[in-house]
């Protein structure tokens, strides 16, 4: 028998008893729809959490804090490891900052920022990705870049009330209003002296500005400075990276610091996929590493424990309604059990009987799965549309901007139809059987 | 083409430990040639049915052997009966055994859909074969809706439609009025005249038996009587 007739049979044999089909097929959907909708918040709440956490940094990023060392204790990344980190496989950029270690305070002419100052390695930075949106690269001791956010911090130095917009930017009015570009700026920085606050100022030229940060919500107003600068700032200060002096405090001697110490080391991986295998050799070298990935794995760890926990739930919705299914079967077997006597009679193949059977619960719980599929899409959108006013009345706050509180990726649907379609089969089998196993003669009512 | 060897056949009834074993038939032998009307005549109780559902592979012989077509069919599992049956029997019931639920088309088409024939070619092969027994007018009809001669014509196409070289036939007059039986006897007759198909009837009523070229009688579960009609 061809499978397009085992179809029509099977669609001619289910609208014998339309209301029971109908039925079965309709707690069947909704068995379907309540594991996808189930799990499609595991599913929602993770892509939001993910979301956020690949937001808030990169993937490919790895943060080297230092070493451990052998006696217990923790050596900060210097000079002499950013070559090895460089060497390890499937690095693309090592980048090394440290910072001033006060607040640079910026003027030009009637206006000034305070901004905070680092000092890195441009070519690495480059290499990392690191672009400008205007200008260039330094290439004197006194050039700095700044950050995109930088021209909008500088404002008037006379006492005004409101200074910043709600970007937090100074209000144009009182901005510089010049292009920064090429101007000169005066870096002030401080120190006790003797119990007396001393100021030096130190005059450089902006060449370039940053690329608008990726995220609306943040802000770059860094400025780059060169080593030579933080020297000069060091030989005024007398303290390490230009640190400032509490009263009282005495100064280290800064032929004794180690300048060519770190404050962030970064590693850039050429893809996602070696981050791992980077974080395993460094913790083979004794580097302490932060990286979004081994976060992300945790994170997709306890979603999935959660996410098979909610499927296992669904599924017992789809086992209630296989019952049906089952019933559904049998009743059709009893029903038609003179039809299958005749069917055998004539020469129909017992697999033939069964795959008949096996087909028309297949089919009530395919049509099931897919009614079921598109209702959870249905109630998947209409969650997302009303979870945040939901939210918004009951809690009266803003919920978090970018919540997904119900997803449904296509794997999901494939999850479903597979669990389903497992059940109608171990639901349709005993029916089946029975169909097989129906005698010809009691089912023709034929004496013997 | 029907060769039955030192058949036996016993039921058993009742519960376990308190079963009464029942012989119907005992060495019971029969050969059909090919193009042979055989007629078992026999009364109620005699074993004729029994005989022609063991034939027919609905039970299972507890001893003997049955060959038809050049197959042990008594050898066949349920599956390699099914196969054996719908490329080389052809069955008319007494009550017809129509699907009321299909068309007098869909019933004649039945097993060339079991049989896996292309939609195209069962269309044709039905409608010729509902117009060789006088039915194409009705085949949109139910069975409900055809009077018995004409539901006996739709078993008897529905029999014919895979061609079969042998046809069992179980009282296939039974549900008949004396006109109809007569059209259909003859029928019978020109069936096997024109395609020499075998013919193995079962019936009680000697008027049946008559059509036959040999008629054997049952009782008690044994041939008490074989012989040439003239």
């Amino acid at each position: 028998m061809k499978i397009r007739d085992q179809f029509r049979f099977v669609r001619q044999n289910m609208k014998k008893n339309r209301t029971r089909v109908f039925m079965t097929i309709l707690a069947t959907a909704m068995g379907c729809a309540f594991l996808i909708v189930l799990a499609s918040v595991g599913f929602g709440l993770q892509k939001s959490v993910v979301k956020e956490m690949l937001e808030q940094s990169i993937v490919t990023q790895i943060d080297v804090h230092g070493k451990e060392l052998k006696d217990g204790g923790f050596q900060p990344i210097s000079d002499k490891d950013i070559p090895k980190l460089e060497k390890v496989k499937d690095v693309k950029a090592v980048t090394n900052r440290f910072m001033l270690q006060q607040e640079g305070i910026y003027s030009i002419g009637n206006y000034q920022a305070g901004g905070e100052t680092i000092v890195t390695d441009f070519p690495s930075e480059v290499k990392a990705g690191f672009e400008l949106s205007s200008g260039r690269l330094p290439k004197s001791d006194n050039e700095v870049v700044v950050g995109y956010d930088f021209p909008f911090s500088l404002g008037t130095k006379e006492e005004v009330e409101d200074l910043y917009d709600h970007n937090g930017h100074v209000k144009k009015k009182y901005r510089y209003p010049e292009k920064l570009l090429g101007k000169n700026l005066e870096l002030t920085v401080k120190q006790l002296k003797n119990g007396k606050q001393e100021e030096k100022n130190l005059e450089l030229t902006v060449v370039g500005i940053g690329k608008k940060p990726a995220k609306e919500w943040m802000q770059d107003r860094k400025v780059f400075i060169s080593k030579k600068i933080v020297k000069e700032i060091e030989s005024f200060t007398g303290t390490p990276h230009g640190e400032l002096l509490g009263p009282g405090e005495e100064a280290p001697e800064v032929s004794k610091t180690n300048v060519d110490i770190y404050d962030e080391v970064k590693i850039y991986a050429t893809n996602m996929e070696a981050v791992q295998g980077i974080v395993d050799q460094l913790k083979d070298q004794h580097y302490t590493t932060y990286s979004v990935v081994n976060e992300l794995k945790q994170v997709n760890m306890v979603f999935n424990i959660a996410k098979a926990g909610l499927i296992f739930i669904g599924t017992i919705a789809i086992l209630i309604a296989s019952i049906g299914i089952y019933n559904t079967m049998t009743m059709a077997v009893t029903e038609r059990a003179p039809d299958i006597g005749i069917m055998k009679a004539i020469g129909a193949n017992p697999k033939t009987i069964k795959r008949i059977f096996l087909l028309e619960s297949s089919y009530i719980g395919l049509i099931g799965a897919v009614i079921g599929t598109i209702v959870s899409y249905g109630i998947s959108y209409a969650v997302n549309f009303a979870i945040p006013f939901i939210i918004k009345q009951a809690l009266g706050e803003e919920p978090p901007a970018g919540l997904i509180f119900s997803d449904i990726p296509w794997i999901l649907p494939i999850i479903c139809f597979v669990i389903c379609y497992a059940v109608t089969i171990l639901s349709g089998y005993r029916p089946a059987t029975r169909a097989v196993k129906v005698d010809v003669l009691k089912a023709m009512r034929r004496e013997v | 083409m029907i060769t039955i060897k030192n058949l036996s056949h016993e039921f058993v009834i009742g519960k376990k430990g308190r079963q009464t074993v029942i012989p119907v038939l005992k060495d019971i032998s029969i050969e059909v040639d090919k193009g042979e009307i055989v007629t078992i005549i026999g009364r109620s109780g005699s074993g004729k049915s029994t005989l022609l559902n063991l034939v027919s592979g609905f039970i299972h012989p507890k001893e003997g052997e049955i060959w038809m077509n050049g197959v042990k069919v008594s050898d066949l599992n349920e599956a390699g009966f099914a196969d054996f049956r719908i490329d080389n029997l052809g069955f008319i019931f007494q009550s017809f055994q129509l699907i009321p639920s299909m068309t007098a088309f869909q019933n004649v088409e039945l097993p060339l859909i079991l049989k896996g024939v292309s939609e195209q070619e069962r269309k044709q092969q039905t409608a010729k074969m509902l117009e060789r027994v006088g039915l194409q007018d009705f085949q949109d009809h139910y069975p409900s809706e055809l009077s018995g001669g004409q539901q006996q014509r739709v078993s008897i196409a529905r029999a014919l439609i895979v061609n079969p070289p042998i046809i069992l036939a179980d009282e296939p007059t039974g549900s008949l009025d004396s006109e109809t039986e007569e059209s259909l006897l003859q029928f019978i007759k020109e069936l096997n005249h024109d395609y020499g198909i075998t013919f193995l009837i079962i019936t009680h009523d000697e008027k049946v038996a008559e059509i036959g070229d040999r008629m054997i009688e049952l009782k008690d579960g044994r041939i008490v009587e074989e012989g040439v009609l003239a």
